[in-house]
Formats: structure tokens, C-alpha cells, sequence
């Protein structure tokens, strides 16, 4: 039973109106806040109708918090999963405008176009925009650029930093709430041309035209649908704020513009919102229109009760120090003044010694900070060296490697994977959703091509993929999966003649088991072959039914059934090969899709004990491990806006080292508030690159307060060998140095 | 016999109908019979919930009338939808008619029809018809769709509708439906517009929307009056405002039929209602039934309040209320429904606790296999007729269709389904005869790619895999100057043609040799063509539609789809009519002849349906499974932006505001409605089949649910059938 510690009871303690919470990483606000929760459903909740709204910021959390909730309400003697909804924004705005579509101009049967399909659109429309509009940018180009350079340019580069642009520009502009023909009135009262708004405007204008067309609406809509809903009809507001008497924000540090209006609305002036969050955790303001900012100002508002929860027994004390030695050296000696509130206090304070999650016993000398100079293959060779020296004496103990972005972590997966370590992804999808996806995107690459033996074989590799951890299985699986290789026309196998049948004219029918396995795969494939004919949909149903047999695989199918049945709904020109293709990118993680698998839905670290754990730095909000090794600390990946360093969002071709998509969103922003004339070219770059540095700060700090017991921290050189330490890394390094000498 | 069900023993009714309540005394009920021997000149209002016996006892009064010596053609009967039709048609093919000719079951847009067919060129000029000289001509759904899409496309690239995301086909069908409903409830079709505006609380750029509905329906409307066209609501509107006032129509009319039954008149509309309350007083005898707890068609302009106002026309008013169907704990259960959805009911008496068996999912395909392997229990185990089990769900998608089909056939139970709107392409045969097509007409310049001929020839030749199927389409398949055609099988090598088969070979020349001769000639009507090709080649020994009785009733649908479509389709100079349909098709054009498979479907068999199709079959089972009890769709309103059922009703007043209070409460109301009518056809228990996570992976906390959720909470735990 949940036995809450001091300052969590003054927190447990609320009744109403409203209050925000700073909570240091490993306060236990996930599970104070599902108490608080559980509290109000038993004590507040009066009607049948109303519930607890909690919302929180990502989807692995939903089924974290809905579990504790119930487990606690049980525990009252109380109906489970009644009484509390919890949602991510996403959800939220969804079940808000699902109720009312007509309100907002959709479709009752509107649905919401998924993320890859959005990017292709916008990418289509960019190319539009490109083909009738040759001279655009030019004006931003350095003046090095010669008509050679320019055309290679034009084809090569612009289609992605335009569409950067365009994606930035549709997200602020939904965000502001600005439609096109908002943008375009406001744009008419001014003479002077503004060629990047014009540029947005156009590629936003095309874009919502191909998203009406298909009477569907994309992520952000949603969410601004949610909120012109609210506003048009106060009653259905009022409804709503009936039925959610109560709501509690998690993770309100990353609210954005558009999450504040909503909560805002729906809990009313004198209603009980209670926020819950740390500015020091906020991490995802570059690239979405989140921004601490609001929970500041939020706890800053008279009406509003500051509390803390500043106790953390996650982690060891020499942990604790080194994270608050960074937001004191932020503070205090962060060579760029502007970024000195990057990070702030409350610092973390150990527990109390009878607290049921006191810190773990301190040991100095597991924090490492090296400043060696790797390459990337080095520093990816040095922790796969310093995970097989470990993993054998900690089975069971828990680890992570954690970093910046996608794509290196990807490779250290495949490190691993050579070197035989075992480990579970938290990437884009996670490994069982991929695993799914490929297992059908292999069939249908087989069934495009049916008349392939060597796609054939690896059709029965597929099939048989669950039985090849035991080495007897895996070499007859080996054999017989040759053999199929070996075949020269399939169809004498599959749909053998009088004249010409494989299987007898091999002889195998004297190897018995070998026989019976391929009649029954024969017939296996035989049936595939004739569900071909189905509509996508029903043949990927048809065949994952014969493919899987757990509920999470059976369920993700029946998604991907449906992903793809609305994609031939679109494209009624493609066939198997391009049905092939979309899975594949799904299985290669080259798109984010969201699974059914536990890690989907809710990560759980102590179930993976004695594997190791790849993940970014953002997927790892939220979970711990006894052991953390941060990779790739350098300025490059964690710039403090010093002179040396580079940003990712300025182009070499670009002049100025301007940043072209912040320069844009600023012009947009100020013609917003209708202060256009004042725009200064150049300033919104500089302020970009701070806001960059500042969150980077903010993810080392998250990366650094995700272990438990010992902590690790590398550097590489970069591609090109030419990045250096990250100016925060030098200073941990010194403070670590300082403390053993002690 | 088992009340409530419609009586299709064959020659059952044949037996003099002077012994038929002496050797049937057992079928009705005294309250039944009481009915049925009312003098044969009595205008009764019928009134009772679903499940009385009421359809029954009018079964039983139209026997009365023909045994009485009533002349068969004098009687008639009017639905509001031809499924209803069913328990009549069934009961009079059983019955040997004397002389007299046949009873008329019509619906009034059936009734409308004929009328306008017999009475046209005498009042087509008065009606605004501009050519009356010419013939006129009937659109079904997909070919009013198909005008309404050329009047709206030129618009839409003006910028209309610009403001609401809606797909272009659901686009044209809401445009349409408001023209139906000004039509259905009476008020003039251009003033949808402006009463949509009316009521319209939110963002000032809807009434645009709004405006631009009404103007693309007053220029289809124009189009029509032009070219002699008559979509449902023309053809309604023409009967009730010019035919109905016409003096030789209405004595045809009031002089034909002299006997009448209406049935479930609270799914009729409005202007019905009213044509009704003045032509009764006409007829000897009017039986009008009326379901109290009926309506579910109220989002198709269904009036149940108007329909009240016939009482006052009728002389004698009987109330069933004595379930034939549910038992006391069902309907305990609806009682307890309908108070936990804020509707007053009656307590009744009775345990719900054996009658409602339910068990949480986490995943939706749990849950599917939970239902099909109760559905198994009770066929398998309990001797079940598998008639008597019907799976509901709010929506039926595609793959949740295919999910539950293919568990139930496994295991060996059939199994059948109803969802009409199912778009033509998804059928493989007809994808195999459209493939087909574009090859034999080259001049189309439509190229199917060698993927969409190999899957066409492994359905048009038999017992071809896909294997070889794609060896023929990628080596005898080509292309030149933008058209398609078929090479010789001689043209490959021996060894492949080895690897092929000769007796495919054999066959695919036969077709190819067809196609051929066919090109040499003039090109025939895309109907005509696509009848020979089934005909003289597919239907033939050793191809594919040999010995396959679904695809001659999907290819018999194909071929009226475009004999409906050649028969209204204007000249285009730049396309053929084949070129127009294969485009339709591809967009996603749903036939509306699934009348056809309705009737003909295999009876003994689960069906599988969404909730309102079930109901409108009215038909009681034995057990019914309520799936995705969490999901919203049980209380969404359909047919949204651009069309509303209620301010576009007779029951809202124009300028009246549409509130969230009014929206809230009409979803309620709806969601009570549809319970209700399914427990009442419903005879021993309800299974309730929900996830946590739905079809897409939301998690799933709908009104159904919630209201359930509020009726278990009252009962006691550990007795519940989890």
C-alpha cells in the first residue's frame, strides 16, 4: 500500500481549486497523482456520470496511470476503470470532438489521417509548390551558390527544408489558430512581400485542401478542432465540465498553447485543475509548441497553491549531486549568460532514511564521465565492451543506453544484435510492433512475387520464427528452408503437375518429418496464395491469423488490417509490392507506429532484467535503471550556443547561418500580433539556437536522473571528426574529478 | 407456432380460411384474435412495443380478408422500407389466391413510382418539367450520386465546402439527403439552406457551408426538372404535391384500393403521415400499426410524433403491450437500461443476472474470439439453430466483418452478413470482369498493370494458381501506344510454356481469342459485353464462374449497376460509358442492389449486422451479441456536417437554435430507442462483448457502456454472469 511521505500528503491533502506542483525526477508524482486521483473518485465524485480527467503527455503513460488509478480504487471496494478517464491531449481532443463533429465541420465518420500519410501529403504539396515557384529562396542562399550549385540545390535540398519550413509553419499557424484565409487577410493589409509566409501559406492552403478532400483531419487539427468546439458552444463546454469536475495534468512543464486553452476551459475559473510538472524536464519545446513557460506562469498566478515535491529515492546521492551540480553550474558559470535559466531550482533532496524508497547506497566511483575523444564506431565498441564485462555479473540489474537521437541508437542496436547481447528497443516503434509488421510485410513481399524460391525460403524462416531459439529446430529449419532455396520453379512444389512434383521427385517423402513439414506449409502457402484476391485489408487478417497466435500481434494486425484498408482506400492504384513497401517502412522503423506491445503502452524496466535497453533520451521520461550510459554528449547533439558550435537546424547553403524555419515562424508570430514591421531578420536564429541549448541542458539533465545506482557518459567526434565535448559534459567531468579527490 | 415470427410454411394458409382459427387456434392470442375478427369494415389504430405480436395479428387480418372473399387487388399494404415488407410477402406466397389479382405491398416511394410511370405526360408540364415530350427516368442511389458529383465537382474546384473535411462521396449523399428530407417532412427544397442556417450556434463560416449545401441542391434539382430525372425526392415530391392533387391519380388511387395496412408507421415520414390522414377516410378498412417504442429510422426523416396524428382519422384505438418475446428478466433489463438512460419505465420484475452474460477484453480480437466461441457453445453444446443468434455492432468495418466471419466459419457455423454499403471494387469478381473489360476495349486507353490480369485470369480460368497466372500476365501481357493488349500463348517458349500448362494455355487462349474477335467488332454496351463474356466464356467449363452460384448472383448485380447507369448516363464525347463506370467504380461507388442477396441469403445462419439493419429486419432471435458495447458509435449521429435530422424534421421549429442540450438529449433518446428495440426482439439472453481497446487501439468508455456499467453497479457482484 502506498504509504505517502510529507510533502506528498500536502499534496494529497487538496480539495479544490487550484494548485501546481514542481516535482524533481523520482519524486513519485506518478503515483502520488494517482492517489490524489483515486482520493477525489472516492471522496468527490458525486455523480455517475462525472469522472477525474488525468492527462498526461504520452501514450506509454496512459496505461501506467489508468492501472495504478484502478488498483487503488479497487482497493476502495470501488468498480473498476469507472470514475477516471486518462488521456494524452491526442485522446482527449479526440473523445471532445468525436462527441460534436458537426460543431467543427467533420464528418461523423471523420477520421484521423495518419502521421506517414500527413508526410507524404505535405511532401506532395511541397513539390507543388516547388515546381510553380523555381526562383523561390534564392534571396537565402549564400552568395557562393553559382546556377550549377543552385540547380543541384533546387532538387536535392530544398524538397526537405522546405518542407521543414512548411511543417513548422502549419503547426504554429494551427496553433495560433490561424486559417488560411486568416493568414491571407492579414498578409493583404501590409505592401511589402513576406516570401517565407507566402511560401507556408500556399503549402498549408494545399495541404488542408488534400486533407479535406479526404474528410479526414491529422494530429493537430484534432486538438485545435477540441478547442474551437469548446469555445463555439458553451454549453457542450458546460457538459463538460460537469462531467470532469476534476482534472489533473501530468508532465505540465511540456503543456503547449493549445493544451493550456483546452484544461483551461474545461476546468473554468473557479474550477480544481491541479498541474503537475518540472521545468527541468522539459524537453520537447524545439520541436512541438510546448514550452515550460506556462507552468511557470501558472505557478506564478495568485489563485494558484505551490507545492513541491522536491524528495527523490531513485538515486544514489553522488547522483543527486552530480544533477544538481548541473543546474547550479547552469546557474552560476554556464558561459552563456542567456542560458542560465535553462535549468532551476528546486534541487532533488535525498529521502528520509525510514522513507519505504530510501536512496541507494552511494558508491562515487560507479559515475563515469569520460572525456576520451571517441569516433562514433569507438564510443559504440567502448559500451558494447563495457556491457559484456557487466551484464554477466548483473543479471539482475537493470540498464539503458540512452541518446540523443533515433538513428545512432539504431545502430548500436545493431552492434548488439552482432554481438549477440541481449537488448529491447524504445524507439521509434518498438521491436514486437516491428517484428509483427515485418512478418507480414514478408508475406506479402512473397505473395507479390510468389514465383521467387529464395523468397519462398525465407517465407518459411518467417513462418517458423519463433521456433529458431533451440539449435536442433533452427538447423532443420536451416535445411529445409535451403531446400526451398534450391527450388527452381516453385509452382512444381506448391502447385505441383502429374508430370512435375518437387517434393516427390526430391525423394523427401522418405524423411518423414521433413515431408510432413512442407505439405503443411504447402498448404499454408497455398491458401495465402488464394487470399491475394481478397481486398488488402482481409488478406493481411487471413494470413496473421496463421501467423500469430498472441493477442498483442492479433490486435496489431487487425490495426495494420485497417492502416492499409485506408490507404488502398487512397490510393486504389496500389498492389502488393506498394502494400509491401508501407509495412516494411514500419517494420524498418523508418515510421513511428504505435502497437499494442507492453512497450507500447506502458515500459516496465524491472521486467528486463539483464538485457539492455536502447532508447532515446525522451522515450526514457519517466523510467529509471540501475545502470545509464549516455551516449553521444557533444556539441553537436548538445550545443550551448557557443561559437563553435553547430546547430542542426542551419543549412550550409543558407546565408547568414540563418535558420530559415525559426526566421519564418517569427514572421508568422508577428503578424499575428500585427507587429510585422518590426521583424529583424537574424534574431529569431539566435534566440532558436539558445532555445536549443537550453533544451539539450534539460535532456542531460533527464538523461543523467534516469539511473539509479551508476551512470556512465561518452562522447564521439561526429561523422566528420570535428565535434567536440558538450561544454556541460567538461563541467560534470570537473565536478566528478573534484569529488573523488575529496 | 412461436409468436412474433412471420409464418413461411409453404400451403400453411392454403387451407380453407373459414377452419383457420379452428385448426390454428393456437397461433394467436385472444387479444390477436379479437383483432383479426373485427368487422371487415374497421379503421383501427394498432398501437404496442416491438415484440407484441402486432405484425402478426396483421398477418392474420390480411388472411382474415382474403378468406372473407376481400379481392386481393383491392387490398393494400404500405412499409416504410422493403425489408419490412417481408413478413407479408411471405405470408401471401403461401396462401392459394382466389381470383382478384395480387395484394399491393409497396412502399410509398414504390407506390410514387408507379404512379408518376402512369400518370407522367398528363402533368409533367404543370409539375415543371421542362421536356415532358421525352421519357423520363428513375435514379437510383448511385446514379443520383453520380449527377449530384457532376454539378458539385465544378463547385468544389470554386472553393465550396472548403471549411469541412468530409469525403467526396458522403459530400454529394448528405446533399441528397437533405433534398429527401425537404421532400419527406414538406417544406420547400429551397429553403435547406436557410433552415440549416437557423439553427446553426457555432462558427459563422458553417452557414456558408450551409448556403452552398442549399444552392448545389436547388441546381440539382434544376438538372433533374431539365432532364426529365426523378431521384427519390422528386419522385416524392411529385406524387404528394402534383399526382395526389390530380384528379385522375387520386380517383385511380382511392378507387383501386378500398382495404389498407400500414405498418410500422412510426418509421414513415411526415408527408406519408399526412397523405395518409386524408386518404383513410377513403378506404372500408385501414389497420395502421404503430411500434411506441419504434423510430430508429429518424435520422432518414422518420417521424414517430407526426405519425401519432393518424389516431385521430382512425375510429378505434388497441394497445398490445403482452410480450410474445422477451422474458420477464430481459426485460427487467430494459427497464433497468432505460432508467440508467434517463427514461421513465415501468419496474418490472425479474432477474437480470442469467439474462445479460458479458466478459471485458483487453483487445478487441479477444473479444471476437470470446463471441465466436460462445456462438460455438450455444450451436455446438445447446443445439442452437444458428438463425436464432445475431451479432450487432454500431458499425460494421470491413475487418471487423471478415474477423468474426472467418472464426465462425472455421468452426464450422454459418454464418451471414448484412452491411449494404459495400463499395463495388472490393468484390474480386468484379474487379476480374472490369480487368477483362479494359483489355477488350483498347480504345479506353485504361491499362490495368499485370498484377490486377493475373489476379483476373486466376478467377476467370479454373483451377489456375497465382503462380502461373503470373507467368501468362507478365510474358503475354503488353502495352503499345497507351493500350493494352493479349499476346499468342505461342508465342513463349516451350519451357515455359511447360512450366504454364497447356491446359491453361489452352484456356487462356479461348479467352484471349474472344477478346480478340470482340475487339474486331463494334464495341457493345458495357452490359451487353460484360453478359456475353460471363456467358460464352466464363460460365463455361473449365473457367472460373463454372461452377461458382456467388459469382453469377455478384456478376447479375454488376450488370444491373450499369444497365441503371447506361440508362441515365448523357452523352460525354470525351469518355465511354465504360470508361465513366470503371471511374465511378474506383472511386468507390456502392451498388444499391443488395436487396438481391437479402432475400435469396442463407437463412439458417448467424447473422451478422449493424444494429439498426437488424432492427429494421425486425425479427426476434433467441440470443443477440452486442459487440463494442464501449464504443461512441452507439450513440453518434449519423449523417453530419452538412445535413441534420432533427432541425430538418417537422418536430423543430424554424429559427430554433440546435443547443448541446438538445444534442445530448436527442443521442440519448436514440441510444434508448435503439436498446430497447433490440431487447425486445430479443427471446432469452444478451451477450455483451467490449475491450478496453477498440478497433484502432483507443481505449473504449462509450454512453452504452457507461449506462450498462450503471445498471450492474445496482446489482449484487458475485452473481454476475462475468
Amino acid at each position: 500500500m502506498f504509504k505517502p511521505r510529507l510533502k506528498q500528503e500536502y499534496v494529497l491533502n487538496y480539495r479544490g481549486g487550484k494548485m501546481g506542483v514542481s516535482a524533481v525526477p523520482g519524486s513519485g508524482k506518478t503515483q502520488t497523482l494517482s492517489y490524489l486521483a483515486a482520493k477525489l473518485i472516492r471522496e468527490r465524485i458525486e455523480e455517475e456520470e462525472e469522472e477525474v480527467l488525468i492527462v498526461t503527455l504520452v501514450n506509454s503513460a496512459v496505461e501506467n496511470f489508468s492501472a495504478r488509478v484502478s488498483a487503488f480504487i479497487q482497493s476502495y471496494g470501488l468498480l473498476p476503470h469507472t470514475g477516471y478517464r486518462v488521456r494524452t491531449l491526442h485522446g482527449l481532443s479526440h473523445d471532445i470532438v468525436r462527441e460534436r463533429p458537426s460543431l467543427v465541420g467533420l464528418s461523423d465518420d471523420f477520421y484521423i489521417i495518419d502521421d506517414r500519410t500527413t508526410e507524404q501529403i505535405l511532401k506532395d504539396c511541397v513539390q507543388t509548390w516547388i515546381r510553380g515557384n523555381p526562383y523561390a529562396l534564392l534571396d537565402f542562399l549564400t552568395p557562393d551558390c553559382n546556377d550549377e550549385k543552385i540547380s543541384w540545390l533546387r532538387r536535392d535540398k530544398f524538397p526537405d527544408v522546405i518542407t521543414e519550413i512548411a511543417r513548422a509553419f502549419i503547426k504554429e499557424a494551427k496553433d495560433l489558430q490561424m486559417t488560411v484565409t486568416d493568414i491571407r487577410n492579414r498578409l493583404d493589409r501590409y505592401s511589402e512581400k513576406f516570401p517565407l509566409i507566402e511560401m507556408g501559406l500556399a503549402i498549408y492552403e494545399d495541404y488542408n485542401r488534400a486533407l479535406s478532400y479526404r474528410g479526414g483531419v491529422d494530429f493537430d487539427d484534432l486538438i485545435c478542432l477540441a478547442l474551437k468546439a469548446l469555445k463555439l458552444d458553451e454549453a457542450y463546454l458546460c457538459r463538460l465540465r460537469k462531467r470532469w469536475p476534476y482534472i489533473l495534468e501530468d508532465e505540465a512543464q511540456d503543456s503547449s498553447l493549445l493544451q493550456e486553452e483546452i484544461l483551461r476551459l474545461l476546468s473554468g475559473h473557479e474550477g480544481n485543475w491541479v498541474r503537475v510538472g518540472d521545468p527541468n524536464q522539459a524537453i520537447y519545446e524545439t520541436f512541438t509548441t510546448a514550452n515550460p513557460k506556462y507552468l511557470r506562469n501558472f505557478l506564478n498566478e495568485p489563485e494558484v497553491t505551490p507545492r513541491e515535491l522536491p524528495n527523490s529515492g531513485r538515486s544514489t546521492k553522488s547522483i543527486i549531486n552530480l544533477a544538481n551540480y548541473l543546474i547550479r553550474w547552469t546557474q552560476n558559470s554556464h558561459p552563456v549568460e542567456n542560458l542560465r535559466n535553462a535549468l532551476v531550482p528546486p534541487y532533488i533532496e535525498q529521502t528520509d532514511p525510514d522513507d519505504p524508497q530510501p536512496n541507494p547506497t552511494d558508491n562515487l566511483s560507479k559515475i563515469k564521465i569520460l572525456l576520451k575523444k571517441f569516433t562514433p564506431g569507438e564510443e559504440r565498441e567502448f559500451i558494447i565492451n563495457s556491457l559484456r564485462k557487466w551484464l554477466p555479473q548483473n543479471q539482475h540489474s537493470t540498464v539503458a543506453v540512452l541518446m540523443f537521437k533515433n538513428d545512432p541508437a539504431s545502430e548500436l542496436v545493431d552492434e548488439l544484435k552482432k554481438n549477440k547481447i541481449d537488448y529491447v528497443e524504445l524507439l521509434r516503434s518498438t521491436k514486437s510492433t516491428r517484428d509483427t509488421a515485418g512478418a507480414l510485410a514478408h508475406v506479402l513481399g512473397y505473395l507479390a512475387y510468389p514465383a521467387y524460391p529464395a523468397q519462398l525460403a525465407r517465407l518459411y524462416e518467417v513462418w517458423r520464427r519463433k521456433d529458431r531459439d533451440e539449435e536442433e529446430i533452427k538447423n532443420e529449419i536451416h535445411r529445409i528452408a535451403s531446400l526451398l532455396k534450391n527450388c527452381q520453379y516453385v509452382e512444381d512444389f506448391l502447385w505441383p503437375r502429374m508430370s512435375k512434383n518437387w517434393l516427390e521427385d526430391m525423394g523427401l517423402r522418405e524423411e518423414e518429418e521433413i515431408y510432413k513439414e512442407l505439405i503443411i506449409f504447402r498448404d499454408l502457402v497455398r491458401s495465402w496464395q488464394k487470399a491475394t484476391l481478397l481486398p488488402i485489408d482481409q488478406l493481411i487478417l487471413t494470413i496473421a491469423q496463421d501467423l500469430f497466435a498472441d493477442s498483442s500481434e492479433l490486435a496489431l494486425s487487425h490495426k495494420l488490417s485497417i492502416l492499409l484498408g485506408q490507404a488502398r482506400k487512397y490510393h486504389p492504384e496500389w498492389r502488393l509490392p506498394d502494400f509491401y513497401r508501407e509495412l516494411s517502412t514500419i517494420a524498418k522503423n523508418e515510421r513511428k507506429f504505435l502497437g499494442f506491445s507492453e512497450e507500447d503502452i506502458g515500459f516496465d524496466p524491472e521486467k528486463y532484467k539483464g538485457k539492455v535497453i536502447v532508447s532515446t533520451m525522451h522515450k526514457a521520461k519517466g523510467l529509471e535503471w540501475d545502470r545509464v550510459y549516455l551516449m553521444s554528449v557533444n556539441n553537436y547533439d548538445f550545443p550551448s550556443a557557443l561559437p563553435h558550435d553547430t546547430f542542426i537546424s542551419e543549412k550550409w547553403f543558407i546565408r547568414d547561418n540563418l535558420n530559415v524555419t525559426a526566421e519564418t515562424l517569427a514572421q508568422l508570430r508577428a503578424l499575428y500580433s500585427d507587429s510585422i514591421t518590426e521583424y529583424k531578420e537574424g534574431e529569431e536564429t539566435k534566440k532558436s539556437r539558445l532555445a536549443c541549448a537550453s533544451e539539450r541542458l534539460r535532456l542531460l539533465y533527464v538523461g543523467i536522473t534516469r539511473a539509479k545506482k551508476e551512470l556512465i557518459i561518452t562522447w564521439n567526434s561526429g561523422p566528420k571528426f570535428d565535434q567536440q565535448a558538450a561544454a556541460p559534459l567538461v563541467a560534470l567531468n570537473s565536478f566528478t574529478a573534484g569529488q573523488k579527490n575529496i | 407456432m412461436v409468436q412474433g415470427r412471420t409464418p413461411h410454411h409453404p400451403g400453411y394458409y392454403a387451407l380453407p380460411i373459414t377452419c383457420y382459427d379452428q385448426f390454428n387456434i393456437m397461433k394467436y392470442s385472444e387479444d390477436q384474435l379479437n383483432l383479426i375478427n373485427k368487422p371487415l369494415e374497421s379503421k383501427i389504430f394498432l398501437e404496442g412495443p416491438g415484440g407484441t405480436g402486432k405484425t402478426t395479428a396483421a398477418s392474420g387480418r390480411l388472411l382474415h380478408f382474403l378468406s372473407e372473399g376481400v379481392r386481393a387487388d383491392s387490398i393494400l399494404i404500405i412499409v416504410p422500407q422493403r425489408t419490412l415488407s417481408l413478413p407479408y410477402t411471405e405470408v401471401l406466397k403461401g396462401v392459394g389466391l382466389p381470383a382478384g389479382g395480387t395484394v399491393t405491398v409497396q412502399t410509398i416511394g414504390g407506390l410514387a413510382q408507379r404512379m408518376i410511370e402512369l400518370f407522367w405526360p398528363a402533368i409533367a408540364e404543370k409539375a415543371g418539367f421542362r421536356n415532358p415530350e421525352l421519357d423520363l427516368t428513375f435514379l437510383s442511389l448511385e446514379t443520383a450520386q453520380y449527377y449530384m458529383a457532376r454539378i458539385v465537382k465544378p463547385l468544389l474546384r470554386k472553393g465550396y465546402f472548403q471549411t469541412i473535411k468530409i469525403e467526396r462521396n458522403r459530400l454529394y449523399s448528405q446533399i441528397l439527403d437533405n433534398l429527401n428530407k425537404a421532400a419527406l417532412v414538406g417544406f420547400p427544397h429551397t429553403s435547406i439552406g436557410e433552415r440549416l442556417k437557423s439553427s446553426w450556434v457555432g462558427e459563422k463560416s458553417q452557414e456558408r457551408i450551409y448556403e452552398e449545401a442549399g444552392e448545389c441542391a436547388v441546381r440539382f434539382r434544376s438538372y433533374c426538372l431539365k432532364n426529365n430525372l426523378f431521384d427519390f425526392s422528386l419522385k416524392v415530391e411529385f406524387f404528394f404535391n402534383h399526382l395526389w392533387t390530380y384528379a385522375a391519380c387520386y380517383r385511380h388511387l382511392t378507387e383501386t384500393y378500398k382495404h389498407i395496412i400500414v405498418d410500422n408507421i412510426e418509421e414513415d415520414t411526415p408527408v406519408t403521415h399526412d397523405m395518409l390522414a386524408e386518404w383513410l377516410p377513403h378506404f372500408k378498412s385501414a389497420l395502421v400499426i404503430y411500434d411506441t417504442e419504434g423510430g430508429f429510422r429518424s435520422f432518414l426523416g422518420s417521424d414517430p410524433v407526426n405519425a401519432c396524428k393518424i389516431k385521430e382519422v382512425t375510429g378505434e384505438n388497441i394497445i398490445f403491450n403482452k410480450s410474445f418475446v422477451t422474458s420477464s428478466n430481459l426485460r427487467a433489463f430494459a427497464c433497468e437500461l432505460g432508467r440508467s438512460l434517463h427514461r421513465i419505465k415501468e419496474k418490472e420484475t425479474g432477474d437480470i443476472r442469467p439474462v445479460l452474460i458479458f466478459k471485458p477484453h483487453r483487445y478487441h480480437i479477444d473479444m471476437l474470439q470470446w463471441v465466436s466461441e460462445e456462438i460455438e457453445k450455444l450451436v455446438k453444446e445447446e443445439q442452437t439453430k444458428p438463425e436464432e443468434i445475431v451479432v450487432v455492432s454500431p458499425f460494421l468495418t470491413d475487418s471487423l466483418r471478415f474477423s468474426l466471419m472467418n472464426r465462425l466459419k472455421e468452426k464450422g457455423i454459418p454464418v451471414r452478413s448484412h452491411r449494404p454499403s459495400r463499395a463495388l471494387r472490393e468484390e474480386p469478381e468484379i474487379q476480374c470482369l472490369l480487368t477483362l473489360a479494359a483489355i477488350a476495349h483498347p480504345a479506353w486507353k485504361n491499362l490495368p498493370n499485370s498484377f490486377d490480369l493475373s489476379y483476373a485470369l486466376m478467377q476467370a480460368i479454373e483451377d489456375l494458381d497465382l503462380i502461373r497466372a503470373q507467368l501468362l500476365a507478365e510474358n503475354l501481357y503488353g502495352k503499345k501506344e497507351n493500350k493494352p493488349f493479349l499476346k499468342s500463348f505461342d508465342t513463349i517458349s516451350t519451357a515455359l510454356q511447360e512450366r504454364i500448362t497447356y491446359i491453361a494455355g489452352e484456356h487462356y487462349e479461348i479467352l484471349r481469342i474472344w477478346i480478340e474477335r470482340y475487339i474486331e467488332g463494334p464495341p457493345a454496351e458495357l452490359d451487353h459485353f460484360l453478359s456475353r463474356l460471363f456467358g460464352e466464356v466464363l460460365s463455361q467449363k473449365g473457367f472460373g464462374f463454372y461452377s461458382s452460384l456467388e459469382a453469377g448472383d455478384i456478376v447479375a448485380n454488376l450488370l444491373d449497376s450499369v444497365k441503371n447507369f447506361r440508362r441515365i448516363i448523357i452523352d460525354n464525347e470525351e469518355k465511354s460509358l465504360g470508361q465513366e463506370y470503371i471511374e465511378m467504380v474506383q472511386e468507390g461507388l456502392v451498388a444499391d442492389q443488395y436487396i438481391r442477396s437479402w432475400i435469396f441469403e442463407e437463412k439458417n445462419s448467424v447473422l451478422l449486422a449493424p444494429a439498426y439493419t437488424f432492427l429494421m429486419s425486425n425479427r426476434p432471435v433467441n440470443y443477440q451479441f452486442w459487440l463494442n458495447a464501449g464504443s461512441m458509435g452507439w450513440w453518434e449521429r449519423l449523417y453530419q456536417p452538412l445535413t441534420h435530422p432533427y432541425v430538418l424534421s417537422r418536430q423543430w421549429s424554424v429559427n430554433r437554435p440546435w443547443t448541446d442540450d438538445d444534442e445530448f438529449d436527442s443521442r440519448e433518446r436514440a441510444l434508448y430507442r435503439l436498446t430497447q428495440g433490440l431487447i425486445c426482439r430479443c427471446r432469452r439472453k444478451i451477450y455483451l462483448g467490449f475491450s478496453e481497446l477498440g478497433e484502432q487501439g483507443y481505449e473504449q468508455k462509450g454512453p452504452l457502456l457507461r449506462a450498462i456499467q450503471r445498471v450492474l453497479s445496482k446489482l449484487p457482484q458475485e452473481k454476475l454472469n462475468v
